[in-house]
């Protein structure tokens, strides 16, 4: 049972989101919706690491899945973008369907390394196929408006436009997300993070969960990719190789991987960061790796443990003064 | 199911690891509402037989029975699946989750309710009021929301017992229930698994005779991977086979 203030915040939050387009400048909406598409990605590789105690470092071949099945579509089919983004979730839950069968037999540094061999691959696959990822120049392809029978037309192509798209697909994906870990089936992936042995003798199958819970992820994966790769209106190998993976895993610890909503906090500092540090600086990365070891070593709950401490001390600070009242 | 009430049945069970014989054909008969204790010396191949029946382990030779159906070789899963459910010697439980989290996890699989993702899991009233139930029954209601982690570790032990009571098994299986507990918390468990396993089908492996004493209908003393007696408890007391091996010292 939540409380009022609970969904007032929600509204309040909501209503600035829809807004933003007349608040912010192009340049700002596109760094929002930037902070948006990488928000779900986190998410997504949080219902691994987070929640399943699963390593990826391979998480950008669902990502760049998703990004190229979308331009693909879009160019030689010409799908609806609607239509064709969400193929591409479909597309990235394939794909992570076929190396999942593998990559979940195992646990800890073998899936750490059987993710990175599979994103390597994919990588190659899309490096070399010339003739249909265009290789190292990739492709590109417009966001072309969409007809609606009965209601008209609905052009993607303007910024303000394109970002109410992608609040409304990331809005309801994270819902989607968090809603499943409110899930007897989100709770499994919880237990076998706990304990695989004790989940197994209590008679679920470990392998076919795992199995679901990654493609559940690389679902969502695909599906951010999609959206980048329609933002971008263009897809190549930056998409899909494993400076993705790990930009993806940086985000996701960054912003904590204990809270549903760390690696949004993550996704968001860090595109935020960038640009600020980028205008600045050329060794951005530089600063982003000191960022990142400083995290690793001082606060391993990331920027939403320094939330969730301080929500503690408060709350143990009014424990005690009602119980000294 | 086997007409005799026979639930759980091992036929001639070898088992050797790197050629050294652990088991060396153990045949062994549980009956419906029975509480079987399993005893013998350290080494003796009790928890090695345990395994082999709850499928951690394979038997390299032999055939288990339960409920009249092969489950040798079969995942640990499946077997529980079916209805056998077990407590580790070294205790086996989800640390990082609430002792409510915990138990829920058995009762949501004793309901089939392994891969819905579709309903919120707190919606489901009577899987959380079942989930109290038990709580209750091993007396840790008032620690529902405490992580398994922060538990005292008879606390965490009673939590093992209530996640294998939670399954609502054919056959519970507990290994050393007792283990590292003082006099007086074996005391509390040994009353704790009397009144939870009433008419329920017990296997216990147990080194307190005491406990044994209490607890147990038949006893299977196991000495080197053999069977040498099988019987009530007054019956393998006063057995001289097994006071040479085992009780030797004592008697």
């Amino acid at each position: 049972m939540r409380r009022l203030p609970f969904y007032i915040a929600v509204v309040v939050v909501a209503l600035i989101l829809i807004f933003l387009p007349h608040l912010l400048s192009e340049y700002r909406l596109n760094m929002v919706i930037r902070m948006l598409i990488y928000s779900l990605f986190a998410v997504s590789y949080n219902l691994l690491l987070g929640q399943g105690g699963l390593l990826s470092f391979g998480h950008a071949a669902y990502f760049g899945m998703g990004a190229y099945s979308n331009i693909l579509m879009l160019k030689h089919w010409a799908l609806p973008l609607p239509l064709s983004v969400f193929l591409g979730g479909v597309a990235g839950a394939l794909l992570g369907l076929l190396f999942g069968i593998f990559v979940v037999r195992m646990r800890g540094v073998p899936f750490a390394l059987l993710t990175l061999a599979f994103n390597q691959l994919i990588y190659a696959v899309a490096e070399k196929w010339r003739t249909v990822t265009g290789g190292e120049d990739g492709i590109a392809a417009m966001r072309a408006a969409v007809g609606l029978p009965g209601i008209g037309r609905l052009d993607l192509f303007p910024t303000s436009n394109w970002y109410l798209f992608v609040l409304l697909v990331v809005a309801l994906s994270l819902l989607g997300c968090w809603y499943f870990t409110q899930t007897p089936f989100g709770k499994v992936n919880l237990y076998m993070r706990e304990n695989e042995e004790r989940t197994k003798f209590l008679g679920y199958n470990t392998y076919l969960s795992r199995l679901l819970v990654y493609c559940i992820s690389t679902f969502f994966a695909g599906l951010a990719g999609a959206l980048a790769s329609g933002f971008e209106e263009y897809v190549g190998t930056t998409f899909i190789n494993l400076d993705k993976s790990t930009e993806v895993l940086m985000m996701t610890f960054i912003g904590g991987t204990g809270s549903f909503f760390g690696p949004v906090l993550g996704a968001s500092f860090l595109i935020y960061v960038n640009d600020l540090l980028s205008t600045l600086t050329e060794r951005w990365s530089l600063i982003q790796g000191v960022i990142f070891i400083i995290l690793v070593m001082y606060m391993p709950e990331g920027l939403s443990g320094i939330y969730l401490q301080l929500k503690r001390m408060v709350l143990h600070r009014a424990a005690k003064w009602r119980k000294t009242a | 199911m086997a007409q005799d009430g026979v639930i759980l049945e091992a036929r001639e069970i070898y088992k050797d690891f790197k050629r050294v014989e652990v088991l060396r054909g153990i045949t062994l008969q549980v009956k419906r509402g029975e509480r079987h204790a399993i005893i013998g010396p350290n080494g003796a191949g009790k928890t090695t037989l345990f395994n082999i029946f709850t499928g951690r382990y394979k038997p390299s030779k032999g055939k288990i029975f339960f409920m009249g159906k092969d489950i040798t070789g079969m995942s640990p899963s499946r077997i529980g699946r079916l209805g056998m459910a077990r407590s580790f010697q070294i205790t086996n439980i989800f640390d990082g989750l609430s002792v409510f989290e915990n138990v829920r996890a058995a009762v949501l699989s004793k309901h089939g309710i392994r891969f819905n993702f579709w309903r919120k899991v707190d919606a489901m009233k009577a899987i959380s009021e079942e989930v109290e139930r038990i709580l209750a029954d091993i007396n840790l209601l008032h620690k529902r929301d405490v992580p398994a982690a922060e538990l005292a570790y008879g606390e965490q032990r009673a939590l093992e017992i209530g996640i294998v009571l939670a399954m609502d098994p054919v056959l519970m299986m507990l290994d050393e229930p007792t283990a590292g507990m003082s006099i007086e918390e074996t005391k509390e468990m040994v009353s704790l698994i009397e009144r939870v396993t009433k008419g329920k089908t017990l296997i216990i492996i147990e080194h307190d005779m005491e406990v044994v004493a209490t607890l147990a209908h038949t006893v299977t003393v196991i000495h080197y991977g053999e069977v040498i007696a099988c019987g009530s408890y007054d019956e393998i007391q006063r057995n001289e086979l097994v006071r040479e091996a085992y009780l030797g010292g004592e008697g």
